[in-house]
């Protein structure tokens, strides 16, 4: 399940990889341009750069920029880190395990299916770095635009 | 194209060249055509499994030894089949010396297998240096012949380059008589060490070890267990080093307070190394040499529980004297007189030892090897030093990359080699799946 922070997440760092490398943005303006909280999004950016994957700077000319390439930092990472686990329900997970409280775990196939489900997951966000991720929304729109003609 | 590849040369017949052979013969292309060549007079030895001691046990289990990444208890049994293991004795640490002989007795029934087809090919002599041709390579040979294929798999394991300075390599040439009650230094405190160690008792040496590493970490003594169950989507990848440090060590403490042991939490993690390893970014895996890769080896390589047990004895005894530090001086008189500063204290202290032995670990920068077939390929720049200088430049499919970033589709490698892209690829767990993988990879 993707949270509403792992999709805020994503969002300011596919506004950072639209920027000229090593160019910083302001939170404000990642935040106002992407319709985050803006103290939700100043947690969130914190959380990026413990895991390396944005840097920071204070002051008057300070923001965030991504520490590494748009191409080599992958959604499968980010989602990660702040999500926790890939699962698509939280009793599919091996380290943030949740029981339901409405079931047996070891005989729900439900669970069992989810397992399997994560995997699929990890492989799709797992191939996909940030800059594919940027790309890809001009690249669909020909094509949203298409299905509703 | 690979793919029409028939014809393949494996540049080096230790372990790595022996399994990846096997694979390859598992295809049912009747033109496939495999030439194994191997400096030594017995393959399947290479450095790692040529110790003729029996205290020289393998680090790993014989249930994670087989040479078969899709058939793990054909080692098992193997042993079972000979009487050198019985069913209700697991796990089981075999000397090396038997397990060179499986891979020996497994390379004979190969050969006497494909003695009619003619696939497979031995060569006992020294590779010299691979030339790509217009169709293929060419492997030069000590004895001035050559030998031509599509292809060729550059599987020469760890570098025997000699050791540095004073210090002598155990059992090497070098290595001569030497008074039992005389004091030695051992460079290293790692699984190189405790053979070093081994062979000493072996010999009847009687007087001390002074063992000298940055850190003066002793390995772990393997224990029954299970790995804990982990999938690729549990773990997190391409952060830097601390966030993922952080992650293994608070996943160490859960398990520990739900009574599971270290070492099952370590294992657990092992099918996904690979994988973390090559999502990080390049400060992560540089900072993971220089400062993370002591602890985690002495966890993760660990030793035979009966080996620990001599070792930690030995170590309380006063035998073996484990020192944190840097040699900072060595003066030759009749023995050495050598000054080490102690890593916590700073304060010099002087040994005097008969002989210095260089057990400082197999990784050293590939570009000044002692293997000609490799260095060759460097200073022709048809290959490149790995970004951390461990290994050579490799693409995931095992290609060699050449100096100026170009993949070569006709010179590939396997094996330690390989260790600045596939991470752990030392012991044969891992290189059998890699080996498994490129044998799909090359023949379908």
């Amino acid at each position: 399940m993707l949270t509403k922070k792992g999709k805020y997440g994503l969002k300011a760092l596919v506004h950072l990889a639209r920027l000229p490398a090593g160019q910083l943005a302001f939170v404000n303006d990642i935040a106002t341009g992407n319709n985050i909280p803006k103290k939700f999004l100043d947690a969130i950016l914190g959380e990026l750069r413990n895991a390396g994957f944005v840097q920071s700077r204070k002051g008057k000319d300070g923001g965030y920029r991504l520490a590494r390439p748009a191409d080599e930092i992958k959604v499968g990472h980010v989602v990660r880190v702040l999500d926790g686990p890939l699962a698509p329900i939280p009793c599919a997970s091996r380290t943030q395990y949740q029981r339901c409280e409405d079931c047996n775990e070891a005989t729900c196939q439900v669970r069992h299916l989810m397992l399997e489900v994560r995997q699929a997951i990890a492989e799709v966000l797992d191939q996909r770095s940030l800059a594919e991720m940027r790309d890809m929304a001009t690249d669909d729109l020909p094509v949203a635009i298409k299905v509703q003609a | 194209m690979t793919g029409r590849a028939n014809s393949i040369i494996i540049v080096g017949g230790g372990a790595s060249g022996v399994v990846l052979a096997a694979h390859l013969l598992k295809s049912s292309n009747p033109d496939l055509r495999i030439t194994l060549i191997e400096k030594r007079p017995h393959f399947g030895q290479g450095i790692a499994y040529s110790t003729l001691l029996s205290a020289h046990v393998l680090n790993v289990s014989a249930a994670g030894m087989s040479a078969y990444a899709d058939d793990p208890a054909n080692f098992w049994r193997w042993l079972l089949e000979r009487g050198l293991a019985s069913q209700d004795q697991a796990p089981v640490y075999a000397p090396r010396s038997v397990y060179a002989r499986y891979l020996g007795e497994l390379l004979d029934d190969l050969e006497t297998r494909e003695q009619q087809t003619g696939r497979l090919r031995l060569i006992r002599e020294e590779s010299l240096s691979i030339t790509p041709t217009a169709s293929g390579v060419e492997v030069a040979l000590a004895n001035g012949t050559s030998v031509v294929a599509h292809l060729a798999v550059l599987a020469t394991g760890h570098d025997e380059e000699p050791a540095q300075g004073h210090a002598v390599r155990m059992g090497s040439e070098a290595d001569t008589a030497l008074d039992p009650d005389r004091s030695v230094m051992v460079l290293g405190t790692g699984l190189s060490m405790v053979d070093a160690f081994l062979a000493l008792e072996q010999r009847g040496h009687r007087g001390d070890i002074i063992a000298v590493s940055r850190r003066g970490l002793l390995p772990s003594p393997h224990r029954k267990g299970n790995p804990i169950k982990l999938d690729v989507a549990d773990i997190p990848l391409g952060t830097q080093l601390s966030y993922f440090v952080g992650w293994f060590r608070d996943l160490i403490k859960e398990n520990q307070k739900a009574g599971i042991d270290w070492r099952d939490v370590v294992d657990g993690l092992r099918p996904f190394n690979q994988k973390i390893w090559q999502n990080w970014p390049a400060s992560a895996k540089r900072r993971f040499v220089e400062h993370t890769k002591a602890w985690w080896d002495i966890h993760r390589h660990r030793m035979a529980p009966e080996v620990y047990a001599r070792v930690t004895e030995a170590v309380q005894s006063g035998r073996i004297r484990l020192v944190a530090g840097r040699v900072v001086d060595i003066a030759k008189g009749g023995e050495f007189t050598i000054q080490v500063q102690s890593r916590h204290t700073q304060r010099l202290e002087t040994f005097e030892v008969a002989r210095i032995y260089d057990c400082s670990g197999i990784v050293r920068d590939i570009s000044t090897s002692s293997n000609s077939v490799v260095r060759s390929l460097v200073d022709r720049g048809l290959a490149r030093p790995d970004p951390l200088r461990i290994g050579l430049d490799v693409s995931a499919k095992c290609e060699i990359i050449a100096g100026d970033g170009t993949v070569s589709a006709k010179i590939l490698a396997v094996g330690p080699l390989t260790r600045g892209t596939f991470f752990e690829i030392d012991a044969i767990p891992d290189i059998r799946v890699q080996c498994a993988r490129l044998s799909k990879q090359l023949l379908g």
